[in-house]
Order: C-alpha cells, then sequence, then structure tokens
C-alpha cells in the first residue's frame, strides 16, 4: 500500500502543467460497402470472408472447407458436427489437438478485418489453440472503423474478449511471412444473414 | 559501458551485405507503414489525437491509474506496485515461490528487458520461456533483442537454422522461414502446455473498465494466458489509458505504425481472470513519474513502442540494434537512456543525423529529434563532449569572430585540395572520418563578387 502512495505522489509532485483532454471527434472512414471491404481486408491479412447462402446448410459449407478435420470444438448448437463441447472439457488441456474450432463472433470491422470474439465459452483456449478457426458472423455487424467497433463491444461475466484479424503468424525470421505461429494457421470468417 | 555508438557501428557495418539487407528490409516496413498511412484520409488527426490524449492522461496519471487499479481490482484482479525493477522482479518471483511455479511462459515485454527479469528468475531457479519467436531465437543464443518489434531483425536465416539444428534437433541445413516457424511452434506448444504461469506484458491498460489490452500477431500471449492458473502482466505506470474512446485512436495507430499492418491478428483484452485462476498485475514506476517533471523530455512518455522511429531512422537502419547501448534502440532509446543515465548512455546521442524523419512518422507525434538536439546541448556540461570536436569547434569559433584571418584562411584553403592524405585524414579531423571533404575553390564567392567577377542577371 505504501507502495501505490509513493508512486502517487511522486507523480502529483512532479506534476507542473496539466493538459486538457482533446475533444475525439473525428470523421472517420467510412466504407459504402463494408462486406465487400471488410472481405478484401480480411484476404490482405491471410484469411478468407465467405458469405453463407441462403438456405444453405452451414455443417456441410463447414465439412467442406474442412474435410479432413477430426476433432472439431464447437458450443454452437447449429454445428452438428462439432465432436467435442469447449463448455464441457474439465480443462483447457483437452483441447490440445483440436483440428479445428467454431465460434461466434459479434462485430466485423472494415477497416481492418478485425472481428471481435468476446470469450462465450468455458475455456477461450479453443480459440487459439485450434489448428483452424471458423467465426461465424453476422453481415449486418460489420462496422467501418474501430471507433464504432469499441461503441458496440461487450463483454459477459468471462471478462475476456479479443479482436482477431486473420489467422496468426510471424515474419521474426529475415521478415519472410509465415502463417501460423501459435495461433490457428487459416481463419475463415463465415458471413452469415440473421 | 559507455562506448561510442559510431564504434559499435563500425563493427556492423565491416558486413557490408548484411548493412544493405538490415537497411533496405526495415525500409520496407517503413514503406508499408506509409502506405496504411496513406489509406486513412483522417491520419494526421489520428496522430494529433494520439498526441494530446497522451499528455493529458501523463499529466492526470494519478487518477487515471488509481481508476485503473480499482476497477481492476474489482474485477477480480490483483494489482501491485513497484517502485523500482528490483521491486517488480521480487514482486513476480514471490508470486512464483509461493505457488511452486517451476516454469514461467513469457510473451514479449520490453518492462521486463528494462527490468532484467529473466536473469533474476533465472538466477533464482526459475525456467523462463520466451514465446514470441525472435524472442525465443534470441534467448536460446543468450542474446538481447536488436529492435523493439522485430527483435531478431539483425540475423540471417542460416544463423537460426543452425540454432535450431542444435536446439530443436531440425534437419540439417534447412533454414526455410516456414520449417523452422513450424519448428518452433512444435516445441513452444509443449511449452506452453507445461509451464505453471504465463507473463505477458500490456500495451495498455483501460482505467474506465480495468481491461489489459495486448497486441500480438503471433497468438503467444494469448497461447500463454488461456492454460495455466497464474497469469502475470507486467506494466508501465504510462500505459494507462482512459477508456475505450482513447483506446480505439491508438489501436488504428498502433500495428499501422509498427508493421505497416491494418491491425495486430490479436488485439486481447483481459479483464478477469479466468474462472478458479488468478491474474496479477503489476504496475512499474522505474523512473518513469520523475519524468513527469522534465519539460524537455516529458515527451518520452507518450511513447506506444511501436518502432516507426528505429525503421525510419537512417542511423539506426545502417547501423542496427546493437550499436546502442540501452536496451532500447533507435531515437527514442536514445532519449530513454539518457533520461535514464546521461553518464552511462551519452555514447548513443551521436546516433543521430538530426534528419528529424521519426518525429515525423511516430503515431504520437514525440519530439524525438528535438530532444536529442537538446541532449548534446548539454554533453559539454556532463563532461561528456567529444574532445577533439570541441577542439575543433573552439578554433572554428575563433576563425569566425575574426573576419581578416578568416579570408586569410579562405584564401589559403585550396592548399588542403593538395595535402597529402595522412595529413588531412588522421584521428585530428573527426569529419574526415569515413567521408570526403569537399574540394575547395580556388577563389571563394565573396573575393570574385569584389572583383566584379559576378555577373548578375537582370
Amino acid at each position: 500500500m505504501s507502495t501505490k502512495n509513493d508512486i502517487l505522489s511522486s507523480i502529483r509532485s512532479h506534476t507542473v502543467q496539466t493538459c486538457d483532454m482533446p475533444a475525439i471527434e473525428l470523421e472517420a472512414i467510412q466504407y459504402p460497402d463494408t462486406v465487400a471491404r471488410f472481405t478484401e481486408v480480411i484476404k490482405s491479412v491471410g484469411g478468407s470472408a465467405i458469405e453463407l447462402q441462403e438456405g444453405e446448410d452451414i455443417n456441410r459449407r463447414i465439412r467442406s472447407l474442412y474435410p479432413e478435420a477430426g476433432v472439431i470444438a464447437s458450443n454452437l448448437p447449429e454445428i452438428r458436427i462439432a465432436t467435442v463441447n469447449p463448455d464441457e472439457v474439465e480443462t483447457p488441456y483437452l483441447l490440445n489437438g483440436t483440428a479445428l474450432a467454431v465460434v461466434q463472433g459479434e462485430i466485423g470491422v472494415a477497416e481492418n478485418g478485425c472481428v471481435w470474439i468476446p470469450q462465450n465459452v468455458k475455456e477461450k483456449a479453443v480459440c487459439f489453440i485450434a489448428e483452424y478457426l471458423i467465426i461465424l458472423l453476422d453481415k449486418s455487424r460489420i462496422v467501418s472503423n474501430m471507433h464504432e467497433a469499441y461503441e458496440q463491444i461487450r463483454f459477459n461475466d468471462n471478462g475476456f474478449g479479443v479482436f482477431i484479424s486473420g489467422p496468426s503468424k510471424t515474419a521474426d525470421i529475415e521478415q519472410a511471412l509465415v502463417i501460423g505461429a501459435h495461433g490457428a494457421k487459416g481463419v475463415v470468417v463465415l458471413l452469415t444473414t440473421v | 559501458m559507455n562506448a561510442r555508438h559510431a564504434e559499435a557501428a563500425a563493427r556492423f557495418i565491416q558486413n557490408k551485405a548484411q548493412e544493405e539487407w538490415h537497411n533496405e528490409t526495415l525500409f520496407l516496413v517503413r514503406e508499408k507503414r506509409d502506405r496504411q498511412a496513406a489509406s486513412l484520409p483522417e491520419w494526421e488527426q489520428l496522430r494529433q489525437l494520439a498526441s494530446q490524449i497522451k499528455m493529458h492522461t501523463i499529466t492526470h496519471l494519478d487518477n487515471y491509474l488509481e481508476q485503473f487499479a480499482d476497477r481492476a481490482e474489482a474485477n477480480g484482479a490483483i494489482v501491485h506496485w513497484a517502485k523500482d525493477a528490483h521491486e517488480h522482479n521480487e514482486i513476480i518471483y514471490a508470486l512464483l515461490r509461493e505457488r511452486q511455479v517451476e516454469k514461467l511462459v513469457k510473451s514479449k515485454s520490453m518492462l521486463t528487458e528494462e527490468c532484467r527479469l529473466n536473469p533474476y528468475l533465472i538466477s533464482k531457479g526459475i525456467e523462463v520461456v520466451e514465446s514470441d519467436l525472435g524472442e525465443r531465437i534470441l534467448q536460446l543464443m543468450n542474446k538481447p533483442p536488436s529492435h523493439i518489434v522485430m527483435p531478431a531483425i539483425h540475423l540471417k536465416r542460416q544463423e537460426v537454422g543452425k540454432l535450431f539444428e542444435e536446439k530443436l534437433q531440425t534437419e540439417k541445413g534447412n533454414s526455410d522461414p516456414a520449417y523452422l516457424a513450424h519448428a518452433a511452434r512444435l516445441h513452444l506448444r509443449n511449452e506452453f502446455l507445461t509451464a505453471g504461469a504465463a507473463l505477458t506484458g500490456a500495451n495498455f491498460g483501460v482505467a474506465a473498465t480495468g481491461d489489459v489490452v495486448v497486441c500480438t500477431n503471433e497468438g503467444n500471449a494469448d497461447m500463454g494466458a488461456s492454460f495455466p492458473k497464474l497469469h502475470i502482466v507486467s506494466m508501465g505506470i504510462e500505459k494507462v489509458t482512459p477508456d475505450y474512446k482513447t483506446l480505439s485512436v491508438f489501436i488504428r495507430l498502433l500495428a499501422r505504425s509498427a508493421t505497416g499492418q491494418p491491425a495486430t491478428a490479436y488485439t486481447s483484452h483481459y479483464r478477469k481472470p479466468r474462472k478458479g485462476c488468478e491474474m496479477h498485475i503489476v504496475l512499474v514506476d522505474n523512473g518513469r513519474s520523475d519524468i513527469i517533471g522534465h519539460a524537455d523530455h516529458i515527451q518520452t512518455l507518450k511513447c506506444i513502442r511501436c518502432a516507426a522511429c528505429m525503421n525510419t531512422c537512417p542511423v539506426y537502419r545502417r547501423s542496427g540494434g546493437y550499436s546502442y547501448t540501452c536496451f532500447i534502440p533507435g531515437p527514442i532509446g536514445v532519449n530513454l537512456g539518457m533520461l535514464k543515465s546521461p553518464g552511462e548512455y551519452s555514447g548513443n546521442v551521436s546516433a543521430c543525423s538530426l534528419c528529424y524523419s521519426c518525429n515525423n512518422v511516430c503515431p504520437a507525434k514525440i519530439d524525438l529529434a528535438d530532444q536529442i538536439y537538446k541532449w548534446r546541448q548539454q554533453l559539454d556540461s556532463l563532461g561528456k563532449a567529444d574532445r577533439t570536436k570541441k577542439l575543433l569547434s573552439g578554433g572554428l569559433r575563433y576563425l569566425f569572430a575574426r573576419p581578416a584571418l578568416y579570408n586569410t584562411a579562405l584564401r589559403l584553403a585550396p592548399i588542403i585540395n593538395k595535402t597529402p592524405r595522412f595529413l588531412i585524414y588522421n584521428n585530428l579531423n573527426a569529419w574526415g572520418k569515413g567521408r570526403e571533404l569537399p574540394v575547395f575553390a580556388k577563389e571563394s564567392f565573396a573575393h570574385m563578387w569584389k572583383k566584379g567577377k559576378i555577373k548578375q542577371h537582370p
């Protein structure tokens, strides 16, 4: 407690000027077709966005995207091909070996391909340990920029959320881009119409 | 150590091909940054806002820090306060010891580099595993990072290949980056799954919500924090930002400025500990609160550690991170080093051509070059001025103050053109090192003017 007070009083004693908070009113970029822009950006960051056609069977679509996937983890009721429910595993370690995870995203961002995923499963590990990741996203929930996204994001009781923009990547060896560092080696955003 | 930057740089540039590659590769990153900046009409407005938000936050830091700590604790995290590097290291070691943690998996954190946490923990018997690929490579080599975002940028793939052959038993002679990165993925996955605790840095701490925000491309912070029961966050007190409205400004600038990406692959918000687990946040001062009172240098606290100033710096690009003695190289590192210990780090202030490119790319508009200029003015009073240059400057001042002497000198200057090289290019002439002196004209302009040799055009 005393260290806290020491640091705070050191800050106070050194603060000689005070600066006002600027008014954050800027006309941030707007895209006339957010779905098209989102699709283009997600491709540029190594992922892809695919629109699910009306009446198309989502399980069949996922299977055709990943015909080889063995362990499929999802807690979404409509994902019938799931073999593991991440809500029911006792520890996150049991998710090791997951080939494909299917999760629900809430907000897409057209300027940078981000999708907001609040932790809506018991073990958030599922978003990172799976070899491949499919994010379901209502295409009417794509906004133009991060300012709009931050106005809308919600947390639930799990207290974690992440913006994911494409697959995990590294360029740490000679700046050569390698997709699939520690997280998913591939990310597909399935755009749905609710 | 007070090695002069120029001496260390001379070693780096001995390998001409490597110097060229380093220079060009970093400039490509700078160009990617430019393309991202140009894609947003509001880019300059964002930089201006970032600068103002930071100045506001730094000058109200006590309020925002208290708010952040209160919120984080209300969310179930435990907040610790560390005055300096030693307290930071002790707090973390105590957390690990009390829980009998044998292995700590880390994601990238320049703060733990600043505090020299790894050697401290290792000396106490804790196994420390860096999980960012570049950091892991360097850890296996027992070397520090040479860049704050691309830590292993000075290495060639063959060096990494050889290292992995020895440490990770990869194929002999295979230095394909995809192959090596995959080998590291498998190796580190095992580390993530067997570590007793995870440590992450913090790009931002949000006062209004208590969130710790961490940005990575590899997903290593999240892999770390998703498994063990203990998550420790090491966070500098200047990382706090008031709310999401301000955070969105920084998130839009960070990846674009750092690597020329529209966003990092993961922008993670840690608000609460996982169910049945612990989250500890260590807030570190380590000299930051003193900088607030330093009117000439307060702006260094606006830094969001994107490294754009390094990527654009002609001196950094051609001399590499190891030519600087501060753990953070480049323009921001020159200034942070001087704030930490002018006596120790003054050798870095010459690593600047005052081209001001850093000022113009910094997403928070830090006056980096102005600060370096100011430090140089203080070198003499710090007793760190270069003696030969000082002597020459004194001589030139004497000369410029005496027109008759100056004119005579000018008339005689062409003699230099025919003087044997060893008389000019030697240790007494600092300006003759690594560059050629200009050829002096036979007649000065002033002389020609007086003689009417200059024709005026109507």
